[in-house]
């Protein structure tokens, strides 16, 4: 068994009409048995931007600290929040640091910029990226983990686009769900995030428990 | 080993039929002889075909990189009791990670009076616990009695220690009553036959071992048994990554086997969840000095 | 045992204090840039100019080879009053900090950012051993999405402040007043080029040309420009004019 699937878990993230959702299963395992089931894999850099970290479990604490640290410099010395497309590369950067010896995750990121003068428009945001920092930007969805397969299904099936925040939960939470009741070792329990301009939606979902 | 191959191997492409399997086989029997006997099965047609099994499945547990992967992932459970025997098993077929189905039906009803597990290959148990069926009807006609659960499991054990080495992969548990009352064994594909009260086999029994070894007693009523199997097998469900869906109950009595139910078994886990906060609870409330009585 | 020159025993060492509270090396490295050419950034609504006096020594120089405004990247641009080396020791650092940024967030340095970066180079070389502090002072001009247009002073100390117009060099003070005057808060880009042209002709030794006066930009990109095209770059904000352009503004 390959060290990426060790922990288990999965992570996804939909673009809707004036939001993103990202969403992440909560099974923290070891190989075949599940350790805890409280485990959230997705976490805030502020109040527009989030990204999940599926994979190892020891590299997700490293990773999230790392990020803490930059992200927490970035702030201070710019004087303004990191958007979604800089907190990317700067993701991207940080992996590719440890290309010889990378951290076992695939991050995905989602997000909308707050607006500024410079850019008073901007547009919903979900990048992913490999393991050693090789960005992609899809225009509908992003998924990584253990039920990567099984996800890229049921969010074929099921996204469309220009959704609006309640039913782009709805379907994020569907893909989520039918996805990681065909994975052994995803499920546990869910979470999704919803982000719009101005909030967040954070529900807890009612998952299968085996 | 090699005289095995050769002796189980039917006749080579090319040499036709000398014995009667040829025969019988074209007559819609398989590779049946009159006897009823397995009389041959194919061997991969390669100078040596363990070498070859070997390297293209992955039973043996010595190559993992193997392309053909077997189900292993399971959870099953029988015991004996005051009441008879109670079996209980779960749903989940994988493949790899991959969830291939939750509706495994992993109880073999071999006869009215036998029960067979499946745990390891499904083809492998399927295959081989319907032909002992076979073989007890067989026994039942030519003897005018039914057999006994020690001798069904002996011809199984017997058999599958025919082709010990060959990749065949079983776990199962061979539950029924007989003239001695409820009897269990296990059996497996290295040839290992175990009598015994209690048996849990597959990648989930040590939580189901869990469970049951705290809640097992003789004397359990015929509900408190079953209930200890259904909760046995949710434990181990929900521990276990390879197990779960749903639950299927079983209980042997004098008279035969009955199917109890199939559960859902996350639904499941969410009663015991619940029933656990409430007792959480009433018992915080005794400690806090007694329960508080409701006022109109 | 007393040093030469005015310092005493306190200009031996870089990092020694004189007894009032100052480093005497860093006042002679403001005194050399004092010495230097005059040059001038005047903020405008609508964008930024930079310029400069090219001194030619000598009728034999090739004046357009010299070069005192510098790119840094698209979107920020130098210029100094002291010490030519020492300028292009610096522009290299600071190209190198912004590619730096660059690699990191797929973005180049926001305008304050690069000013705090280079000034903390600069600040390094009044506190470390082996080194003399850069005899220059920079004027630099950026544009970012964060803040828009932003004109900054970095001095041989590190010290640096944001300017709405300032002068640096052998005219400083004479330019500072000159702009004081001039200066208003609604000025366009097109006025601040020839108030700059004006600051620089008080005080200009010989004939101010196309080949004498170096000038850079900063413009305000339109709405249009600022969204990002899939396999293109942002047109750059910061330019240098050609001497083309700087004839056509002083022929007006």
């Amino acid at each position: 068994m390959s060290i990426q699937e060790y922990n288990g878990g999965s992570v996804v993230a939909m673009v809707g009409k004036d939001c993103v959702a990202i969403a992440c299963d909560l099974r923290l395992g070891n190989q075949a048995t599940g350790i805890a089931m409280n485990f959230e894999k997705v976490f805030p850099v502020n109040d527009t931007l989030y990204y999940g970290l599926p994979g190892l479990a020891t590299d997700v604490y490293t990773l999230r600290e790392q990020l803490r640290f930059r992200v927490n410099m970035y702030r201070m010395k710019e004087e303004r929040e990191i958007t979604p497309e800089t907190f990317t590369h700067l993701l991207s950067s940080t992996l590719y640091e440890k290309r010889f010896g990378p951290y076992f995750l695939e991050p995905v990121i989602a997000g909308i910029a707050p607006p500024t003068a410079a850019n008073p428009n901007p547009q919903p945001y979900v990048s992913t990226l490999d393991s050693i920092g090789c960005i992609t930007t899809p225009k509908d969805f992003a998924v990584a983990g253990t039920a990567t397969d099984k996800l890229y299904g049921a969010a074929e099936g099921l996204w469309e686009p220009d959704l609006e925040p309640e039913d782009l939960f709805e379907t994020i939470s569907q893909t989520l769900l039918n996805a990681v009741d065909r994975d052994a070792l995803s499920g546990w329990g869910a979470i999704v995030h919803v982000i719009t301009k101005d909030k967040v939606i954070t529900r807890t979902l009612r998952s299968r428990m085996d | 080993m090699d005289t095995l191959v050769a002796q189980l191997a039917p006749s080579r492409r090319g040499d036709e039929g000398s014995s009667s399997t040829a025969e019988w086989a074209n007559n819609g029997y398989g590779n049946l002889d009159a006897s009823g006997a397995v009389a041959g099965m194919d061997v991969p047609g390669v100078p040596d075909p363990l070498a070859f099994l070997s390297m293209h499945t992955d039973s043996m547990s010595t190559n993992p990189q193997a392309k053909i992967k077997l189900a292993h992932g399971t959870t099953t459970l029988a015991f004996r009791f005051k009441g008879g025997i109670i079996v209980a098993v779960d749903s989940r077929a994988t493949a790899g990670s991959y969830i291939a189905s939750g509706t495994v039906k992993k109880v073999i009803e071999i006869n009215p009076y036998l029960l067979g597990t499946m745990a390891g290959g499904a083809a492998d148990c399927q295959y081989w616990e319907t032909y002992l069926g076979m073989q007890c009807r067989l026994h039942e006609l030519r003897n005018k009695e039914r057999i006994s659960v020690a001798a069904a499991s002996k011809i199984l054990s017997n058999l599958v220690y025919q082709y010990k080495g060959m990749g065949l992969s079983m776990g199962t548990m061979i539950c029924g009553w007989d003239k001695t009352g409820p009897a269990l064994f296990y059996v497996d594909s290295d040839g290992q036959r175990l009598k015994g009260d209690l048996f849990s086999v597959g990648s989930g029994s040590t939580f189901a071992y869990g469970v049951l070894d705290q809640g097992y007693k003789w004397d359990l009523s015929d509900e408190e048994a079953q209930e200890l199997g259904r909760r046995s097998i949710v434990a181990a469900g929900h521990r276990d990554a390879y197990s779960g869906n749903t639950v299927n109950l079983f209980h042997v009595r004098e008279n035969g086997w009955e199917f109890i139910k199939n559960y859902d078994l996350s639904e499941l886990w969410y009663e015991y969840e619940e029933k656990k906060k409430a007792d959480l609870a009433a018992a915080s409330a005794a400690a806090a000095g007694g329960v508080p009585i409701d006022v109109e | 045992m007393s040093a030469p020159g005015g310092g005493g025993a306190y200009s031996f060492s870089l990092t020694t204090f004189s007894p009032s509270g100052k480093l005497v090396q860093i006042e002679h490295a403001l005194a050399a840039v004092a010495g230097g050419t005059t040059s001038l950034g005047i903020k405008a609504t609508n964008g930024i100019v930079l310029a400069t006096e090219k001194k030619d020594t000598s009728a034999l120089l090739d004046t357009t080879m010299i070069e005192k405004v510098a790119t840094i990247c698209p979107n920020i641009g130098f210029v100094y009053s002291g010490m030519g080396p020492d300028f292009r020791v610096l522009v290299a650092k600071a190209r190198k900090i912004a590619q730096a940024y660059w690699k990191v967030y797929g973005e180049y340095p926001p305008t304050k950012v690069l000013v705090q970066e280079v000034a903390a180079v600069m600040q390094k070389a009044t506190q470390s051993g082996g080194v003399r502090p850069y005899g220059i002072s920079l004027l630099i001009a950026g544009w970012d999405a964060h803040r828009g247009q932003s004109l900054y002073q970095v001095d041989p100390s590190g010290s640096y402040w944001a300017w709405k117009a300032s002068a640096i060099g052998k005219n400083m003070v004479n330019g500072k007043t000159f702009l004081e005057k001039r200066y208003n808060d609604d000025l366009s880009l097109e006025d601040a080029i020839h108030t700059a042209l004006l600051t620089l002709k008080e005080g200009f030794e010989g004939q101010m040309t196309a080949e004498t006066i170096e000038i850079g930009i900063v413009t305000v990109p339109t709405a249009e420009q600022q969204i990002a095209k899939s396999g293109e770059r942002p047109p750059p904000t910061f330019r240098k004019l050609t001497e083309q352009e700087v004839r056509d503004y002083l022929s007006l």
